[in-house]
């Protein structure tokens, strides 16, 4: 503990007083009891015992630091691989993302409207859900709105449907029991809605983010669909958003490492012209790009759906086909079979629709 | 900013006065280091002037989706929708509307866009229980004068239309009372429409429902082709505008749009929306398809269906993306008293010649 005390957070006039009464740095202070302190320094009594307060409050995270032995990175492998991650039913996408949405970073996913990113993030608000005993988390999730698209009869479907798949796979008496609670109201009663009008209302829910998560332990995901809507308009200012969505992303990064949480965010698609040619590129600018852990674009190739993982610090760059049906996130039609040794909920009975693609009716 | 109501020691609020922040925004703008510098207040304390403002400035804590389909939370989840009076279409909608959000309906010219929307104004008016909002409709024209004739023939035909409802109940509604109708000559004139007058008549409850016909015409005329980039501010300006009327009032909008003809093949740089061998697309491009809740395309077939030995050009409604709709689509005619969607199984509705 090194601190000086005019490095202190405190007010000039009381950093003047601690230096005429002789501590130079803030260990002098630590072992002081405040009418010690107080009559040493000649401040009152309520301003002694604010000053070991904020002394207190500093420290301790140095403390903690120095406290916490190193890591090794075997230890982070066994700690990573403890974390898990989220299925999303498309055993394609799975597989692309080494098990699903991992818990513990913030993934991006960007698209155009209407390719089907807010129908995954539902997908991922269910399937977090999942009872341990079937490879799930068992966890609940936060689900922040700043379009108004939330519409809960459509999460109410696919919280049907991943009943249904459950019931399908339940095979010992631990996972039949699991079941019993398992049921539609349990995963709505599960799922949290905030709605955000604006950027600010969005900046104020994630300053409340660590009471709402202490407060609710069992949150495993924090969905925010999308982050671009509030950010893309009535900003004369572009330094000035670079700067909020920068302390947004850190600040979402640090909460997914310390509650031990998945945080998904989405993005809008923009057109870039360069060189006479256009393209479409995720939304919010280029430092944007490199605020998320892992960055999945969803995009249409004729009538086909793609997701393409466009950057992981883990996974190798895929593109999959996914379809989006009556039951939610699924596998194309044509996609191989999984093999038998994945985890029990992509099975090889993953895709269950037997109702007919709904883009073949029209 | 009103200072008492957060709940902090005097001394941090007045650390933060004195730091000349006047506003909830202007703090929650600022990171914690940089609060704790202008301040000089202790990273405890900051974070705890954030939390507090932030809990002033959050509307409504986080309920859960079942609070939501029980109906717990209207203003979240209105639990019903605005019907299209034919429950044909009202299926492939899933009972109609989102009374919150942003819907488009675009076409070509002579597809049948402005019926609809007429329709919706008299629909509106009907109790909840029948499918409507209680309540008016604004009707803001940018293209041709409003269709006053077409809309008194919709009136007399309503008891046509629904025959589900009690005569007493149609013949009890002033349908052309509560339809204000709004001409906007060029972007100004719709800026001013829409946020002065549209939100005072939103305010006094006598309307829910606001159609812009349409949204395109303005937008397109307006701007050149090289200034993308302002046409796209003003587009996402007015769009806030409207977004915002739409979640703070619980009024269905609907926006009319245009389309562009599709001249080249597949282009990586222009999202097709899975519409494959479309000649056309809802124009204004992506930046306005991204405000955009619900998108429906309506497209005028060749042939014709006939009704009771009446006859009309078919129209074929497709859902182009909604977040709780599958892409599918419905055969639907316009008649006299209105339009009217054609069920799949009526073989002998069916058009001759396909789109």
């Amino acid at each position: 503990m090194h601190r000086t005390v005019p490095s202190l957070p405190l007010a000039p006039s009381m950093k003047v007083k601690l230096i005429n009464a002789g501590f130079q740095v803030a260990s002098d202070l630590t072992d002081m009891r405040p009418l010690q302190l107080c009559k040493e320094a000649g401040i009152s009594q309520e301003e002694a015992v604010e000053v070991l307060q904020v002394l207190r409050d500093d420290g301790q995270p140095h403390q903690q630091r120095a406290a916490t032995e190193s890591l090794t990175a075997l230890d982070l492998l066994h700690q990573e691989q403890a974390l898990g991650s989220i299925v999303t039913f498309c055993s394609a996408l799975d597989d692309a993302l080494g098990g699903g949405v991992p818990v513990g970073k913030t993934t991006e996913i960007c698209g155009s409207p209407g390719v089907g990113k807010t129908q995954l993030c539902m997908q991922l608000a269910v399937d977090v859900q999942i009872p341990v005993c079937f490879g799930g988390l068992g966890g609940k999730a936060l689900y922040i709105d700043t379009e108004g698209s939330f519409l809960v009869q459509r999460v109410a479907d696919m919280a049907e449907a991943a009943v249904q798949h459950c019931t399908l796979l339940a095979e010992d008496t631990e996972q039949r029991q699991a079941l019993e609670e398992l049921t539609v109201e349990k995963i709505l009663s599960n799922l949290f809605l905030v709605r955000c009008h604006d950027y600010v209302e969005l900046l104020a829910e994630v300053y409340l983010l660590p009471d709402f998560l202490s407060e609710h332990p069992e949150v495993r995901l924090v969905v925010i669909d999308s982050i671009a809507f509030p950010f893309r308009h009535d900003f004369e200012d572009l330094s000035q958003r670079t700067r909020l969505l920068n302390g947004l992303a850190q600040q979402l990064i640090q909460l997914a490492t310390q509650h031990s949480l998945a945080v998904v965010l989405t993005n809008q698609m923009t057109t870039r012209v360069s060189n006479g040619q256009s393209k479409l590129v995720p939304a919010l600018g280029e430092s944007w790009g490199h605020a998320a852990t892992q960055r999945l674009i969803l995009h249409w190739e004729g009538l086909r759906r793609l997701a393409s993982l466009y950057k992981s610090p883990s996974q190798m760059e895929a593109t999959i086909q996914y379809q989006i049906t009556v039951q939610g996130f699924r596998d194309a039609p044509d996609e191989p079979r999984t093999t038998p040794d994945s985890s029990a909920v992509s099975s090889p009975s993953g895709n269950h629709s037997k109702r007919p693609r709904m883009e073949d009716l029209s | 900013m009103e200072w008492e109501q957060l709940d902090l020691n005097p001394r941090i609020i007045a650390a933060v006065k004195k730091a000349n922040f006047r506003s909830a925004k202007e703090i929650l703008c600022v990171s914690g280091p940089d609060l704790q510098r202008l301040t000089r207040l202790s990273k405890t304390d900051v974070q705890r002037v954030h939390c507090s403002v932030a809990a002033v400035v959050r509307k409504s804590k986080p309920v859960t989706a079942l609070q939501l389909i029980r109906g717990e939370c209207p203003v979240l989840e209105a639990g019903h929708r605005l019907s299209f009076a034919c429950p044909v279409l009202d299926g492939l909608m899933r009972g109609g509307l989102p009374i919150r959000g942003i819907t488009e309906l675009a076409g070509e010219s002579a597809a049948g866009k402005t019926q609809f929307c007429l329709q919706l104004c008299l629909s509106v008016q009907y109790p909840q229980e029948n499918g409507g909002l209680n309540s008016g409709a604004v009707y803001i024209c940018t293209e041709d004068s409003f269709p006053i004739k077409r809309l008194r023939q919709l009136i007399t035909q309503q008891p046509q239309l629904r025959p589900d409802l009690p005569p007493a109940l149609i013949r009890s509604r002033r349908f052309s009372d509560n339809i204000y109708i709004e001409h906007a000559v060029d972007l100004e004139a719709l800026q001013a429409c829409v946020s002065q007058r549209v939100p005072v008549l939103l305010k006094r409850g006598l309307v829910r429902l606001l159609v812009v016909d349409s949204v395109a015409a303005l937008f397109r005329s307006e701007f050149q082709a090289d200034e993308a980039v302002q046409r796209s501010r003003h587009l996402l300006a007015f769009s806030n505008i409207l977004h915002h009327l739409s979640h703070e009032y619980g009024a269905p909008v609907v926006c009319v749009n245009q389309v562009t003809d599709v001249v080249d093949g597949p282009n990586p740089g222009r999202c097709d929306y899975g519409l494959v061998g479309s000649k056309v697309l809802p124009a204004l491009g992506i930046a306005w398809a991204n405000q955009v809740m619900v998108r429906l395309m309506l497209r005028r077939l060749a042939g014709q269906v006939q009704s009771d030995s009446r006859s009309s050009a078919p129209r074929k409604l497709e859902v182009v993306f909604a977040p709780h709709l599958p892409r599918a689509s419905c055969l639907c005619g316009v008649w006299e008293e209105g339009v009217r969607g054609i069920p799949d199984d009526n073989s002998d509705l069916q058009p001759q010649g396909s789109s």
